[in-house]
């Protein structure tokens, strides 16, 4: 395993940013996906994991803080050289002798920029232009915080098509932390909620969506319509727009798409939805410390 | 592995010590106009035959801005801008350790001060009539300039770590900057006409025995360097633990 942790707590102030009472193990390979509102915290774990910050407990690991990479929510470099100097000077290699990292850069489409300084990219580029001194680092693990955050959806895209690519087949451990949910369906294959600086669950994607959505769930418009054709089905929580039907096994998916068929109403089936299942996790995991704050 | 200082990383830190024109402008071209300056004010007032040695003492005081304004207030200024953007923290997450960083940034800064002392000494050496020195007596003081400023660098680069901000990184070395002038009687006033208890800190720091005393040993004379090798280590030893601090408080924290 490449990183242990136990006990954390991570206290801002008075207040605290982030409380982990059971272990949680990140072994090699492992792709996960941190999901949390704003102050969940999700870029303190991160900072805790990369000894960034102070905090209490034990982060164990037999990394050194070199076999770690890190996309930051923010990466600012100076202004006063173009980036090309800057990504030479990081990557301690020279550009026009190093084949991989020519090879990044053209894959990544940033030839162009490379005569810019740091300020004058775009946010894209910006976002491009770490991402390939991260991967270039080739860590055993690497973070991405809010890898696309600020990006036009078409960017956000584009970008997540590519680092899908580049990483498939490859044994580099990742933490995604992500606003967007559809991107960790594409990256992570264990999922972290996280909710007030707690942790809500950790495990498998596919065993997180079992507990708490069942085998596939038939996604549908909120209307009174469907609201009244679905009755009899059990609902999930979701956001207002949508509902969320959870199927057990196969027979009770198949009534219901039958139903929604003949009734001529469109819908999405999914066994992966992370947005409804961190929403489940989250209610689930709320009315439990009700209940213990209650007895 | 952690990457150590290396050639590269020195000229990333020429180039981006280069960007800053604040240190071009106050830290090559102020020195030299101020002495210019100075030089054609007080000589007006001084017999014919103390005008070579009048110069020569403004020559010597002056040279003091180059350190301090290259080290003192130009590298607080630009490393506190760094630190609000959290670049050395990116330089470090790409194995780069704070002690290779800010070797690295020493030795851009000491390249770009002897540059811009050669350009003073050629300069001054040029356009006014100055004192021969004694061979011994020059090196003294350009050793004394790279001691102080080595120091300048220290306290800068703790106290831009310790504060975090450009703002406050700013204000406080602007002060220091111009308490050092004060003290050191960079400002028109000496510093052995300064009141008692205010004559006893400057002389705690080297720049007041340079700016002061220094043109007493110019031409080869006899002088007790005892006091100037305490207010070295004095300053030294103040600016080292502000810098240890910085080092403490930014350290990474990994089992």
């Amino acid at each position: 395993m490449l990183v242990t942790i136990e006990n954390l707590k991570v206290q801002y102030g008075k207040q605290t940013a982030l409380s982990i009472t059971e272990p949680i193990v990140i072994e090699e390979g492992d792709r996960i996906g941190v999901i949390g509102s704003n102050g969940a915290g999700k870029s303190t774990l991160v900072k805790s994991i990369l000894g960034l910050t102070s905090y209490e407990g034990v982060i164990s690991t037999h990394l050194i803080p070199e076999q770690m990479a890190a996309h930051m929510q923010f990466n600012e470099y100076v202004s006063t050289m173009a980036v090309k100097h800057i990504m030479e000077t990081l990557l301690n290699t020279k550009i026009k002798n190093n084949q991989k990292l020519q090879e990044l850069i053209s894959y990544f489409e940033f030839e162009g920029c490379l005569g810019k300084k740091y300020q004058a990219l775009s946010g894209g580029q910006k976002q491009r232009f770490t991402i390939i001194m991260v991967m270039m680092q080739n860590a055993p693990l690497t973070f991405y915080d809010e890898v696309t955050s600020g990006l036009d959806f078409e960017t956000r895209q584009k970008l997540m098509e590519k680092l899908v690519d580049w990483y498939k087949g490859k044994d580099n451990a990742l933490v995604v932390v992500s606003h967007y949910y559809e991107e960790l369906e594409q990256l992570a294959d264990k999922i972290l909620i996280l909710e007030k600086g707690e942790v809500v669950d950790f495990c498998t994607q596919k065993d997180l969506f079992q507990k708490y959505c069942g085998n596939a769930i038939v996604i549908l418009d909120n209307t009174i319509e469907n609201r009244e054709l679905t009755k009899e089905f059990k609902r999930l929580d979701a956001p207002n727009h949508l509902i969320a039907i959870s199927c057990t096994d196969g027979k009770e998916e198949e009534k219901l798409i039958s139903l929604l068929i003949e009734k001529n109403v469109n819908f999405k089936r999914s066994n992966n939805d992370i947005e409804i299942m961190s929403i489940n996790a989250k209610k689930r995991f709320q009315e439990e410390k009700g209940g213990m704050t209650n007895e | 592995m952690s990457k150590k200082c290396n050639l590269g990383l020195i000229i990333y830190e020429i180039r981006n010590l280069s960007g800053n024109l604040f240190v071009h402008f106050f830290g090559v071209i102020f020195p030299i106009v101020m002495s210019m300056i100075i030089s054609s004010q007080a000589t007006k007032e001084v017999p014919e035959s103390m005008k070579q040695e009048v110069v020569t003492a403004i020559v010597i005081t002056m040279s003091l801005i180059i350190p301090m304004a290259i080290m003192l207030m130009g590298y607080a200024a630009n490393y506190s801008n760094e630190i609000e953007k959290n670049v050395p923290l990116r330089m470090r997450l790409f194995g780069y350790n704070e002690k290779s960083i800010i070797l690295a940034k020493l030795i851009a800064q000491l390249i770009f001060l002897t540059v811009a002392m050669a350009v003073y000494a050629v300069a001054e050496v040029s356009l006014l009539d100055l004192q021969k020195p004694a061979l011994l007596s020059l090196i003294i003081l350009v050793v004394s300039l790279y001691l102080v400023a080595i120091i300048f660098f220290m306290l800068a680069h703790g106290v831009a770590n310790i504060l975090k901000k450009f703002g406050p990184t700013y204000v406080v070395t602007m002060s220091l900057y111009f308490l050092f002038m004060m003290l050191c009687g960079m400002m028109g006033i000496q510093s052995d006409q300064l009141p008692k208890p205010i004559k006893t800190i400057a002389f705690t720091l080297p720049m007041t025995y340079i700016s002061n005393e220094y043109i007493d040993f110019w031409q080869g004379q006899s002088y007790n360097f005892m006091p100037v090798i305490q207010s070295f280590i004095f300053l030294g030893a103040l600016a080292g633990i502000i810098l240890f601090v910085s080092f403490y408080k930014n350290r990474r924290k990994i089992a």
